[in-house]
């Protein structure tokens, strides 16, 4: 289904964060203030590898209005976080391994004087030459730059099936090629920051972004060397993470500052900052070496991955298994021979970033479909076709993995659509100067969902009929623009036929929801479709009991609405439908209106989460119940009257499902997407202009349509960065690009006004895991695509992103019409 | 440390004469942040390239961070905050839309976005593609890739086109 408003219909809801939001009244983590907070900065390292040898701060710490300077003394716990491995330092003790280590931490009475503060304090440093490459950290003799070593891997991947050598030995066509991907910033638009406020029970409040609160909780437990129940992390609404925020960032700082001043710290970084000491996406270098018989068959598979990790861990690890596990692409390959590794370099610090490394490997490996296609003279998407895994095949790590229909049905839709066709006979405008130049490319891919096998991934959630009589749902997810209020809202009224009146949706506080994981790896809208799955029945079932109690109606001649429990037949005609269309009509001048007098200015903290949980609940929704009709039998609010509170709660807990096999990484789960896309080349420029999407995703129903546009339309733009424009230039480890004025995201001028999303919601019969994310899958495959069109278009074969504009540029040999001239 | 100099600025705020004491050189962005406590207002890059602190300075749209409390003394300025509908408490037919077309996402863009926004349609009731972007080109969005923004303003100018033809209508 072509995947618009006019085809939702219905199903067009209204996000209840959205008049919040378009009026600037919400309040996000950083916009909070406290009448009597300091304000927190951090000092980072003048280095990108040095040793220090002594740090001074006792000038800053005379400064009148300077309330605390901290340094690696001063941290009671663990002084090191990291979600994985925790071997970043809160403080740096003796060595500085990049431009964003901390060194100090300062407190003071204004913004500015915490400036004054640092530029007081005096560090010396022993500097030494950074290793500013993969390469110089692998070279014989380089220094280690963690103890763990040996050398500077932080981890190797393999993969080795059938016996490459040999088969390459026998092959008809062998393509090798090299590709390189870039250190693409997260560029989220609300920097790391936040409040950091400890009450009078000794408790630590920490109003601050991150996609999984308890983690965040208890890595500052650790840091602090207190009970984890001793803090509470608030951490939604955010202004944006894309795996950005996962790890902890400014809270290590906040966190102690305000304990040891006793007083609210708020924390901001300013842009500069947050480029210097934050993620990125992984660079790699990948090699390919790929061999097929004379049918086209590819039979050999040679790839080599180096990942610059960068100073610490961090995912580092988990992103090189996601980028081996993906360099397979969906082909079914019988002798492969895969190595990767992930090596620390003094340059910034690489982690998670929405794709996960999968971004990288389908780059390297649609491109060698591209020439292998080309070599054979055929058509490049016949020639995935014959070499796709079939239906039953195991998956790329040789395990076993859901089978369906996704990898077929997203190439036949892609096939038959109009912008591929276009691919065969891609037609001359005569209106275009020679050295614009046109081309039509596509990419396919399967995308694993969940954290894969071995690596803990707990889900679960609460529903309970709270005692203000509203159905509840609790999860530790975090909503950082994505949209899982919405999606929440929908699931609920779907699953009982209520309206969002009644619902109050709690995420994004430690206090208030269960541990059911994080809000990473697609895996959100799956893991609360299924938390609510096994939910419904016991939570049903005692409503409907209790309902029967109070009426003498039979239960189960009764069913949950709006409202309420109402007789079985008798429900308000499509009540939830009939008021999500309300929204969607553009009739819903009024229910905004309304929405809009239930926002408030957060003032007070105690209250600060009622009242963001105040704006998202029943912001859009104001079913007036007019006069109960006959079938109406009892009110929630009057069915939790009845027993005691926590009759009325229900709890699950399980895992993200995982393949069964022992495969350390290797997912169950995937979502399948082909992209095609046209773009322009200006040949006496070098510009690429991407004119033309179509992204086919095949991820189960459509939950969020508004939702589900969004998440592709931004994965592809992002990914359009990815490949045109966007890069973290580093020189001797230092970063060249510091803000949003040299490191170039997509405006609204650069993007493909034209982009289609078709969305194929077939899941198998009986499926038991619902619908997939789909965060990350609109930005894994059009780099690729466009890369391929760059080929049809100019001849080069790109093998470096961001495309080199000087290798698309042919300045001498442009044949000129007569009548035009080169302007 | 010697205080910094501190004096008096006035402007008006969303139709409110504000007086403060505060140095001329702080930051218009810090005005609306800090001062007045306007937190509508984001700030992200500030050196004028996101667009996140949009304000409208005497009708013109202008980034924030780059002006100086000096430079506004006596202007008109207008926030997200002051942005509504006819009546008090509703939402501008700008920002009706962007809820309507699901023009923002995590939502940091959208009051700079809104912004421009008013700032477009004032100039151009009637945009052509062209003067979309251009007229939003300073406003960066990682979120949503543009899509949904654009399918806003584009309703949000037929409505307020609409809007105003009825208007002369009912004049005339
Ligand atoms: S913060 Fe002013 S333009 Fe970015
Ligand atoms: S909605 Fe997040 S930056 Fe625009």
């Amino acid at each position: 289904m072509l995947l618009n408003r006019k085809q939702s219909g219905k199903r067009w809801h209204l996000r209840p964060d959205g008049a919040p939001k378009v009026t600037g009244q919400l309040q996000y983590l950083t916009d909070m203030t406290l009448p009597d907070m300091i304000h927190g900065r951090v000092l980072r390292s003048e280095y990108p590898y040095a040793r220090i040898l002594s740090i001074d701060t006792s000038e800053a710490e005379a400064l009148e209005g300077v309330y605390a300077v901290l340094t690696s003394k001063d941290v009671p716990g663990l002084n090191r976080f990291g979600i994985a491995t925790p071997d970043q330092p809160v403080f740096c003790e003796d060595i500085v391994r990049y431009v964003g280590d901390a060194i100090v931490a300062v407190a003071a009475d204004s913004p500015e004087r915490a400036a004054l503060a640092l530029d007081a304090i005096r560090v010396e440093y022993e500097e030494f030459t950074p290793l500013n490459s993969t390469d110089a950290a692998l070279a014989p003799g380089a220094p280690e730059l963690h103890e763990h070593g040996p050398g500077n891997v932080l981890h190797r991947t393999e993969i080795k099936r059938g016996d490459a050598e040999q088969a390459f030995a026998t092959c008809d066509h062998i393509v090798t090629e090299t590709y390189y991907t870039p250190r693409q910033m997260h560029a989220y638009m609300e920097t790391e920051g936040g409040l950091f406020v400890p009450d009078e029970e000794g408790r630590l409040n920490v109003f601050a972004a991150t996609q999984h609160g308890y983690k965040d909780r208890m890595q500052l437990a650790r840091i602090i060397g207190c009970p984890e129940e001793d803090i509470r992390v608030v951490s939604s609404p955010i202004g944006g993470s894309f795996g950005g925020k996962d790890e902890l960032n400014v809270q290590p700082y906040g966190a102690l500052l305000a304990l040891r001043c006793g007083r609210p710290v708020k924390m901001h970084n300013s842009r500069k900052e947050s480029v210097r000491a934050g993620l990125k996406r992984h660079p790699m270098k990948i090699e390919m070496q790929t061999g097929m018989s004379r049918e086209g068959i590819i039979q050999a598979h040679r790839v080599r991955i180096t990942a610059d990790t960068g100073a610490y861990a961090t995912l580092g690890a988990p992103v090189l298994n996601f980028c081996t596990e993906h360099c397979l692409g969906p082909y079914a390959i019988p002798n492969v021979d895969v190595e990767g590794v992930s090596v620390y370099t003094n340059n910034g610090l690489s982690g998670e970033f929405r794709g996960f490394g999968g971004n990288q490997a389908i780059f390297a490996m649609e491109g060698q479909m591209d020439r292998l296609a080309a070599i054979m003279n055929m058509d490049p998407w016949e020639f995935r076709r014959r070499n796709m895994r079939e239906k039953n095949d195991p998956g790329p790590l040789n395990q076993r993995i859901l089978v369906t229909d996704g990898l077929s049905q997203v190439w036949e839709a892609l096939d038959r659509s109009e912008l591929w066709q276009k691919h065969q006979s891609s037609p001359a405008d005569p209106t275009l100067p020679p050295w614009i130049k046109r081309g039509v490319g596509a990419a396919i891919a399967m995308h694993g969902a969940g954290l894969g096998y071995g690596i803990p991934d707990p889900a679960g959630g609460r529903l309970s009929l709270n005692n203000e009589g509203k159905i509840e749902v609790a999860f530790s997810y975090e909503e950082f623009g994505q949209g899982l209020v919405a999606t929440l809202e929908i699931m609920l009224c779907d699953l009982f036929q209520c309206s969002t009146s009644d619902l109050s949706i709690i995420i994004g506080d430690t206090d208030r929801v269960p541990h059911s994981g994080s809000s990473t790896a697609s895996r959100s809208t799956t893991m609360a479709w299924m938390a609510l799955q096994r939910l419904q029945i016991p939570f049903r079932s005692r409503v409907l009991d209790v309902a029967s109690e109070m009426s003498g109606v039979p239960a189960d001649e009764l069913v949950t609405g709006p409202g309420g429990i109402w007789r079985k037949g008798q429900l308000p005609a499509e009540t939830s439908e009939v008021e999500t269309d309300v929204q969607g009509t553009g009739k819903s001048e009024k229910e905004v209106t309304l929405a809009l007098e239930g926002v408030k200015q957060t003032s007070a903290i105690g209250n600060e989460s009622d009242q963001t949980a105040e704006s998202y609940l029943g912001l859009s929704q104001h079913l007036v119940k007019e006069s109960v009709s006959s079938g109406f039998v009892v009110s929630y609010a009057e069915l939790a009257t009845q027993g005691e509170a926590d009759e009325w709660i229900f709890d699950t807990k399980f895992d993200y499902p995982t393949t069964p096999d022992n495969v350390v990484g290797g997912h169950y789960l995937y979502t399948y997407a082909a992209v095609a896309a046209e773009v322009e080349v200006n040949t006496l420029t070098g510009e690429t202009k991407l004119l033309d999407t179509r992204h086919v995703v095949a991820a189960g129903p459509v939950i969020n349509p508004m939702g589900y546009i969004g998440q592709i339309e931004g994965g592809s733009v992002m990914a359009l960065g990815f490949t045109l424009t966007e890069d973290a230039v580093m020189q001797d480890s230092r970063y060249v690009t510091t803000n949003l004025d040299t490191y170039m995201i997509p405006t609204i001028q650069d993007i493909h006004t034209n982009l289609e999303v078709e969305a194929i919601e077939d899941l198998p019969e009986g499926d038991a895991f619902g619908p997939r994310g789909i965060g990350e899958i609109g930005s894994v495959a059009l780099a690729p695509a466009i890369t391929a069109a760059i080929h049809q278009a100019t001849g080069v074969w790109v093998n470096r992103l961001p495309v080199p504009r000087e290798q698309l540029v042919r300045p001498l040999n442009v044949p000129l019409q007569e009548g035009v001239s080169p302007s | 440390m010697s205080k910094p100099l501190e004096s008096h600025w006035t402007a008006v705020v969303n139709g409110e004469q504000k007086h403060l004491e505060i140095a001329q050189t702080t930051r218009l962005v810090d005005v609306l942040r800090t001062h007045l406590q306007l937190t509508g207002t984001k700030v992200s890059c500030e050196v004028g390239r996101c667009g996140a602190c949009m304000v409208l300075m005497d009708g013109e749209p202008v980034n924030s961070c780059l002006i100086m409390a000096y430079q506004c003394e006596g202007s008109d300025i207008m926030t997200i905050e002051g942005l509504q509908g006819d009546e008090k408490g509703t939402l501008h037919p700008i920002q009706q839309a962007f809820v309507e077309e699901g023009g923002f996402q995590c939502g940091y863009c959208t009051p700079g976005m809104v912004i421009s926004t008013k700032a477009l349609l004032d100039a151009h009731p009637e945009p052509s593609q062209e003067q979309i972007e251009t007229g939003l080109c300073g406003n960066l969005c990682r979120c949503t890739g543009y899509g949904g923004i654009i399918r806003a303003v584009r309703k949000a100018g037929e409505r307020c086109a609409t809007k105003e033809t009825s208007a002369q209508e009912t004049v005339s």
